[in-house]
């Protein structure tokens, strides 16, 4: 039987040197992105208003179509810190799929998509 | 800094597209400019480094305030690093790794206001990240059936003179996943966590409810059984 020692440091030895699987960092799924940020988004309106869309672009994000005509559409404030990504197909689309088919620009789940 | 840590540090940067607004506290899209000077300068994935404090303070200031920008922000810069981390703590099982690496990022944010920056945000994530790969390993090997309580004398030698071919690390690295996922699951889950998560055998039997003796059964089968794949490999 081999010497529990050198046994113990030889897999120290090899752990140490080599890390399991690939060298190069592995992408999430796109629709993992989607998951987590559609889960933490609910968790942040749970503990209270978002930022306002109004606020959030005056911070200097660009917004996407939707949260636009939000910004302009003469609402109040509670309706200006909604997270109307949870109204969105795209949310949905990017939650089920990878890569989903969804183009326009600024929106978090076509962000999330691979390159 | 972990040996962990390091390694990932050596990893490369997916690229993210579509941020291009400037915020006056953090730069959105910062992901994208750090990948093309890395890719410009001939780097590969090797160039990965941490975010700047005061970036990474900004983008927690900001998802604690509630902006969603941010929010998306943050999960896209770290939702790789995360990912390919778990991944390898948790292959073969791809099933269980998406759960996981969700499961990093609702802690993360649910105790995001006592990250105080003095280690970079990835860092503190990925402390997270092993807490819940030990979590599950600690699950996992309770549950385990003790097979290991007479073990068989080892007749399979050492490893050492496969380990002297000179093979290149990349496939060094392939080989040890491949073996790693050929193995039992208790016997994957135990190497994994004494070896590469330096979990000393004392602290898995404290964890898992068994005895010291029955984990060092466990690791003693576990790294026979490696040694075996190895050879076939």
């Amino acid at each position: 039987m081999p010497d529990k020692n050198q046994e113990e440091e030889l897999f120290e030895h090899f752990a140490a040197g080599i890390e399991p699987g690939v060298s190069t960092t592995i992408q999430a799924p796109s629709r993992l992105r989607s998951r987590i940020y559609s889960a933490l988004m609910l968790l942040e309106s749970a503990q209270g208003r978002l930022r306002s869309i109004p606020a959030t672009k005056a911070e200097g994000h660009d917004l996407c179509v939707f949260e636009e005509l939000v910004r302009i559409a003469p609402v109040g404030q509670k309706l200006r810190s909604l997270n109307i990504c949870r109204l969105c197909h795209a949310r949905l689309l990017g939650e089920v799929m990878e890569n989903p088919p969804i183009y326009w620009g600024n929106c978090p789940y076509v962000d999330f998509k691979k390159p | 800094m972990s040996r962990i840590d390091n390694s990932f540090f050596m990893f490369g940067h997916r690229r993210l597209r579509g941020n291009s607004g400037i915020s006056p506290t953090y730069q959105l899209g910062t992901t994208l400019g750090r990948t093309e000077q890395s890719d410009a300068a001939g780097e590969g994935n090797s160039s990965y480094k941490p975010f700047a404090q005061a970036e990474d303070s900004a983008l927690v200031a900001a998802v604690l305030a509630r902006d969603r920008k941010a929010t998306a922000e943050f999960v896209s810069r770290y939702a790789d690093r995360i990912y390919s981390y778990i991944y390898s703590r948790l292959m073969p099982r791809a099933d269980l790794v998406e759960d996981l690496v969700q499961e990093v990022f609702l802690a993360a944010w649910q105790s995001l206001a006592s990250f105080r920056g003095q280690s970079p945000l990835d860092s503190w994530l990925l402390g997270i990240a092993r807490h819940k790969v030990e979590d599950h390993y600690r699950l996992r090997l309770r549950a385990a059936d003790p097979l290991d309580e007479n073990p068989e004398e080892s007749k399979a030698g050492t490893m050492a003179p496969d380990l002297d071919q000179k093979l290149d690390e990349e496939r060094l690295r392939e080989r040890t996943l491949r073996v790693l996922a050929n193995l039992p699951e208790h016997y994957r889950l135990a190497l994994l966590w004494r070896y590469w998560e330096k979990c000393p055998a004392q602290e898995m039997a404290a964890r898992t409810g068994k005895t010291e003796k029955s984990i060092e059964r466990l690791l003693a089968r576990a790294r026979d059984q490696f040694r075996k794949e190895w050879k076939d490999a």
